[in-house]
């Protein structure tokens, strides 16, 4: 599917989820989210992550308010089942989109400014980049006898700094290659936006509102 | 073809008074090789950043290709009038593969799509590397990136090819090929480059003005001049008298075991046994590139190596990293990478709080500090310092710490004459009176004799200790 309107179509199921109390809905989703995983070879590694931590965050927030009393049983499952359709949902974009083409759908079929496009791309780009700076940070810091934890604030600061002159280095080396903001480009590479996925858009879209209506007491 | 004119160029920093470039005029002409040189931190970066358009001029007239300032030449078309090459290789790319920045770079210049792939091709043959085309830009060497940069430039077929400093953390025999790349545009196609460097060795052949980038001001010599300057320019010469192969008395502090570097697509270090000796002021000496650095990062558990390294007989990887840490420090090349407060005061006061505070009482840390010339910087912001005085703090920093093994990487980078000498001075005392274990890299190799005492060469992936040079 083409990743714009995948994109949007995850945001605006999720949004309709927000606001709705049908948790036969939800679990519809994390049924079809499971399967679209599982069909495209989602790591058992990675799957065991997007369960266990919302598991933690929803099963807290469930007993918290059961203990509280004031909540129906309806809504603890819906809040739980919710959740899971965030992460998952979540989860099986990321595992089926590479952020290149997402990029490139962004500039070409959703008519992005390329510079917004390329600086969420350059963004993503620099995640091993931060991991490596944090961990010489830290190796600094304990050369010097100071323990620097995930709260120091030094640690950010330090962070900081070198994000901003990587912002620095980042915009050179755009221009440097002829980037110029606001200016017309070419694709090497162009971004299907074909009928199938506007079928799939309409279709998925239509289903969810049939379930909300069904479901809704 | 273009010619690169520069005039009355004047150019300040903000916050600075004194202006790094002073009504400047330098006319670079199209389809030769200008190499423009000076003193570090004199301001080459600054001007080849105003000419490549990165750093917006105070006068769009001030500089012209052909006549024309950049900011009149239409957007797709001023990556085709100048390009520029950068220092660092890692630091001028926005994609993941190469295949993909060269498509980004074309995309930029409004090429048709039917004839990117072509171009691609043709770029990446004139340079040599087909086979990197699909490759992670990240995984490369800092030589192959430079390549694939260069690649990109041809692609775009830049007029003007800016060069900042392109080799310094380049192999020669890589450096060699990207000159003989780079001649060969400006020979066979006209390229006009200006290329930075403050080492001059190995120009003579191909060089046709040398410029001169001195207070602010450039001065263009002629071709006598210019070879009379290169054969004027003898590269520094390493003269360690005091050294000698280590014996068996010495006691061993680091130790390797079959240990090696990189990985199969990159080899640094092949499997090797190597003793680094306790007490001993150790220099490494070897081609840029070639893993020392990586070494280094090795040793304070900051990247990856295979086989074993031990400390004291003890696996460095069963050690406590907080007391490790403590026994074996690391000075790194990038100054700015040790600071971790926001004054010079906060930063000694660090230090001081847990370093030898017995050795480096206040009255001797306030009379290092008078050596160096930093005595009345200790209220400022760090980041404000030059160069120089960050490196001089940095090193008195993690001076006061004295850990047993102190590594220094590159410690006189960027430092006039008058500084090393006293950096090598109070390196020499206390490594002395504290007995510390010194292992250090230099490319500067005038002023080590006092203190070095052995010396390891790295060549062809392996290091070997060396005898005296006389």
């Amino acid at each position: 599917m083409n990743p714009s309107l995948k994109l949007a179509l995850a945001v605006l199921i999720a949004l309709e989820v927000s606001f709705t109390q049908v948790w036969t809905v939800n679990v519809a989703l994390i049924a079809i989210s499971l399967v679209l995983m599982l069909i495209n070879h989602v790591t058992v590694k990675r799957f065991l992550w997007l369960t266990l931590v919302p598991l933690f965050f929803a099963s807290a927030l469930v007993w918290s308010l059961t203990l509280q009393g004031t909540a129906s049983h309806h809504f603890l499952i819906v809040l739980f089942t919710r959740m899971f359709v965030y992460v998952y949902m979540g989860g099986l974009f990321t595992q089926t989109t590479d952020p290149l083409t997402l990029t490139r759908s962004l500039e070409q079929n959703a008519k992005l400014p390329a510079k917004f496009a390329y600086g969420f791309l350059a963004a993503f780009n620099l995640m091993p980049k931060i991991q490596a700076e944090v961990a010489t940070i830290r190796a600094a810091a304990l050369m010097r006898g100071q323990e620097l934890h995930v709260w120091s604030p030094q640690l950010y600061f330090k962070v900081i700094l070198a994000a901003m002159n990587w912002s620095d280095q980042l915009a050179a080396a755009m221009t440097s290659h002829g980037f110029v903001e606001g200016a017309p480009r070419t694709h090497a590479i162009t971004v299907a936006l074909r009928a199938r996925d506007w079928w799939i858009f309409a279709l998925s879209l239509v289903v969810i509102q049939v379930g909300l209506f069904i479901g809704l007491p | 073809m273009a010619t690169v004119t520069v005039h009355a160029l004047t150019f300040t920093y903000p916050k600075r008074t004194q202006p790094v470039l002073d009504d400047l005029d330098v006319t670079f002409p199209s389809g030769k090789f200008s190499l423009l040189t000076g003193v570090s931190g004199g301001g080459k970066s600054t001007l080849l950043k105003l000419i490549a358009g990165l750093t917006p001029l105070p006068d769009a007239d001030a500089i012209t290709f052909d006549g024309h300032p950049l900011t009149q030449i239409a957007p797709a078309k001023r990556a085709a009038t100048v390009a520029m090459l950068f220092q660092e290789p890692s630091t001028q790319f926005t994609m993941d593969t190469v295949v993909n920045e060269l498509r980004f770079a074309l995309e930029n210049q409004r090429v048709d799509p039917a004839a990117i792939p072509a171009k691609i091709t043709a770029a990446l043959d004139f340079i040599g590397i087909a086979d990197l085309r699909d490759r992670q830009l990240m995984q490369l060497s800092g030589g192959e990136q430079q390549k694939v940069a260069l690649a990109i430039i041809v692609a775009m077929d830049s007029d003007v090819i800016l060069l900042d400093e392109p080799f310094a953390n380049i192999d020669p025999p890589t450096r060699l090929a990207l000159l003989e790349k780079l001649v060969a545009l400006c020979t066979q196609r006209g390229k006009t480059i200006i290329l930075a460097d403050h080492d001059l060795s190995n120009y003579d052949r191909w060089v046709d003005h040398l410029a001169v980038l001195d207070a602010g001001k450039v001065t263009l010599l002629s071709p006598t001049a210019t070879q009379a300057r290169f054969a004027a320019f003898t590269p520094d010469k390493l003269r360690l008298t005091h050294v000698a192969l280590p014996t068996d008395d010495l006691t061993v502090s680091l130790q390797g075991t079959q240990l090696a570097l990189g990985h199969s697509q990159r080899q640094l270090l092949r499997p090797q046994d190597l003793a680094l000796f306790a007490h001993q002021a150790t220099l490494i000496t070897g081609p840029n590139g070639s893993g020392k650095s990586t070494l280094f990062r090795a040793l304070v558990r900051l990247g990856a190596y295979q086989g074993q390294l031990t400390y004291n007989g003890q696996d460095i990887r069963k050690l406590s990293r907080k007391r490790y840490a403590r026994q074996v420090g690391l000075m790194f090349q990038s100054a700015s990478a040790q600071f971790l407060n926001v004054t010079v005061a906060e930063e000694l006061a660090l230090s001081q709080k847990f370093g030898n505070h017995t050795y480096f009482t206040p009255e001797r840390v306030q009379d290092l500090l008078t050596q160096l010339h930093l005595a009345d910087h200790v209220d400022q912001i760090i980041y404000s310092l030059s160069s120089g005085q960050q490196k001089k703090l940095q090193l008195l920093c993690m001076l006061i710490m004295a850990p047993n093994v102190l590594l220094l990487d590159e410690p006189l980078k960027g430092l006039d004459f008058a500084s090393i000498q006293v950096v090598m001075r109070i390196l020499t005392t206390v490594q002395r009176d504290l007995k510390l274990t010194l292992i250090m890299i230099s490319h500067q190799l005038s002023g080590l004799d006092d203190l070095i005492t052995l010396h390891l060469a790295l060549d062809q992936q392996q290091l070997t200790y060396q005898e005296a040079t006389p």
